[in-house]
């Protein structure tokens, strides 16, 4: 296994208290696989790659709790300058808005060849070649030209292949990519996605691709863990959850979508909103929102059961929901 | 009978660009929106989609008197609003109101929420009385499905959805006929759009609405409009009803937009067919001549880079009455299935076994 986080625990102190962004993660990632991390905003699917990259900002934030197992080390252990090694080399991180990640003042060639200079010890004449080479593998026409250019030269689809280009560099074993394409519109995000499956699949990474966007992950995902309250609710193949979904959360979200190939009628609405991270209900989290919910939801936390053998659900009636 | 509310023709909004200080010299323009046409009915849902930058928003703020057209005219009920002045252009705003997309920007922190879904009888207030404004105020904020309590509270108080009510509830207090919403539900959750979206649905029917919905989500689009319009760099270059834009689009651009939305369906990964477009669309500044979207086109030939290809039924779709006879821009339009046909439902299906 590439990536194994164990029972990873994120909090946050804030003035009025502490918030409980992570709350017991696991999910693994292996070598040429791609994992989709779906949720909403503040599920604490972002939180929890941070974590993994070593970028949270501590404090506010903590670790209470985990492990997080990059090819069989605990990163966790690690101290920072090892840490560093890691992050950028062995994995990398692809953001949301690539236009505030990139340093407004440096040309991008200055970016992607620091890559090189700062881990591989290269001078700044070769690096400069290879951030060329890069462009032109992530298809960024006229490499040789563009490489002096700035960033607010390029469209919002250019700037994300860059990022890419960014995070390739040293050919790292795992990527995490943050919502990237989000900030684009549809056709761009069509060639952004194309790319990065096909650059996955030549480098045999691990993708771990967090969205809150269903049909994105319906069409590059291997498997699926849905995030709700900090926790994993429900993890599957991609053909089974969409197929049948064994936890009420998933099963609300995707009856909650409108189809382009369907002309709907009322939209199904999960009730209420997502509960605030400092108070989070006792019992199953997602409780007070459920249709399903019975008494025991409301005092004892779900474990996560089994559905079949890779795949489970943290709901008591899992059973019940997968059978609709 | 059709009874149409707002007619938009050649709608044009040019935003100079100048060099110099003291002589300002006009150098070019962005061509935001570029001769726009298009009838809003009583009663139904207008839906424009397009990518950022195409112009939508700018065709909303103008619908609504927020930006003056360079050139074209909006007609409300037979008059052209883009003409008038004082009082009586004063009485049209009254019944053409707006939602806007950001929940967090467009409400006011430093207004309590009765205060902002009140303003509006400031400015019109033979709509309400004053002693009965508080009254119609938390009535709104039942219609939205608010707590008519909380009329007191602040919009940090709220969360995004709730804070989309208000603004809906904003627009909605001087009983407008026509709303334009610009992208209402894209800065939500997905499990709040839906809860937005519904209501919308509801307070058409209740309140006798026309929407002018404008989002790039296609999804969306399809699910609350009985009309739609697809923009691409300042024009639309292909309108009908939803069906017909969605199952029998004739327009590359649309069949190209069409096919890169992701569905959710991983089964449905294998054997569609994905129309993967070439570079970025061109800059508003510079646009090439003869058909827009040609340097983006596959089909493009020598014919599109002379002819501005007009909007209006294609000569070979004219004498069938099938979907494929809508308005859509393109010199070379065919049919061309990109969206995976709707299954049966699961009883119809097993009835035929």
């Amino acid at each position: 296994m590439l990536l194994e986080v164990r029972d990873l625990h994120v909090e946050f102190k804030t003035r009025d208290g502490v918030a409980k962004a992570v709350n017991g993660v696991d999910y693994s990632v292996d070598a040429g696989e791609t994992l989709a991390v779906l949720g909403e905003s503040g599920s604490g699917k972002s939180v929890t790659a941070q974590a993994i990259m070593g970028i949270l900002d501590m404090p506010p934030g903590r670790i209470a709790g985990g492990e997080i197992l990059f090819q069989g080390k605990d990163l966790l252990k690690l101290k920072e300058e090892e840490r560093r090694k890691v992050r950028g080399a062995e994995m990398a991180m692809i953001f949301q808005d690539a236009l505030s990640s990139l340093n407004p003042v440096l040309s991008v060639g200055d970016q992607l060849g620091e890559m090189f200079v700062v881990h591989r010890g290269m001078s700044k004449k070769d690096a400069r070649a290879k951030a060329v080479e890069l462009m032109d593998r992530v298809r960024i026409p006229a490499a040789k030209e563009r490489v002096k250019q700035y960033p607010h030269q390029f469209s919002g689809g250019m700037r994300q292949r860059i990022m890419i280009a960014m995070a390739l560099a040293l050919e790292p074993a795992l990527i995490i990519a943050d919502e990237p394409t989000t900030a684009l519109d549809v056709t761009v995000q069509a060639q952004v996605m194309d790319l990065l499956a096909e650059l996955q699949r030549e480098y045999n990474m691990g993708l771990i691709l967090i969205t809150h966007d269903l049909g994105v992950v319906a069409d590059v995902a291997d498997r699926i863990a849905v995030m709700y309250a900090g926790r994993i609710v429900e993890q599957a193949p991609v053909h089974d959850i969409y197929k049948a979904p064994a936890h009420p959360y998933t099963r609300g979200l995707l009856d909650s979508i409108p189809r382009l190939d369907q002309k709907g009628q009322e939209l199904y609405a999960i009730k209420g909103l997502p509960p605030n991270l400092m108070a989070i209900p006792p019992g199953c989290a997602f409780n007070p929102r459920c249709p399903m919910a019975q008494d025991v939801c409301r005092t004892d936390e779900p474990p996560l059961y089994e559905v079949s053998e890779d795949r489970t659900s943290a709901c008591h009636f899992w059973r019940e929901c997968l059978n609709g | 009978m059709v009874e149409s509310i707002i007619e938009v023709s050649g709608l044009v909004k040019h935003y100079p660009l100048t060099q110099g200080i003291l002589f300002k010299k006009q150098v070019g323009a962005v061509k935001a929106v570029d001769g726009v046409d298009f009838t809003l009915n009583k009663g139904e849902t207008l839906g424009i989609v397009g990518e950022s930058g195409c112009g939508k928003s700018t065709v909303a703020k103008m619908l609504v008197n927020l930006e003056q057209p360079t050139a074209g005219s909006i007609k409300y009920k037979g008059e052209d609003i883009t003409k008038l002045s004082g009082r009586a252009l004063k009485a049209v705003r009254r019944n053409i109101q707006m939602v806007f997309q950001d929940p967090y920007t467009s409400l006011n922190p430093r207004m309590t929420v009765g205060d902002i879904i009140g303003e509006p009888y400031d400015i019109h207030p033979e709509v309400a009385p004053k002693g009965d404004r508080r009254r119609k105020v938390q009535d709104l904020l039942d219609v939205v499905g608010l707590n008519p309590e909380y009329i007191n509270r602040y919009p940090h108080q709220f969360s995004g959805g709730q804070r989309q009510r208000i603004g809906i509830a904003r627009g909605l207090a001087l009983r407008p006929e026509v709303i334009v919403a610009d992208e209402p539900v894209s800065a939500l959750d997905v499990s709040v759009q839906a809860q937005v979206i519904n209501l919308m649905d509801r307070l058409q029917n209740e309140f006798d609405l026309s929407y002018v919905f404008i989002a790039h989500d296609l999804s969306i689009v399809r699910h609350i409009s009985d009309r739609v319009g697809v923009m691409y760099l300042g024009r639309i270059v292909e309108i009908g009803r939803d069906a017909e834009i969605y199952d029998h689009p004739t327009h590359p651009y649309t069949q190209a937009l069409l096919s890169a939305v992701p569905v959710p369906d991983p089964e449905a990964r294998e054997h569609r067919e994905r129309i993967i477009l070439a570079g970025d669309v061109p800059s508003p500044t510079n646009i090439p001549s003869g058909c827009r979207f040609r340097t983006r086109c596959w089909k493009a030939q020598e014919r599109c880079a002379l002819e501005v290809p007009a909007l209006a039924i294609p000569s070979e779709f004219r004498l069938t009455s099938g979907p494929a006879a809508h308005d859509s821009a393109c010199h070379f339009a065919e049919e061309k299935q990109v969206v995976p046909p709707e299954e049966p439902p699961d009883d119809l299906a097993k009835g035929r076994e």
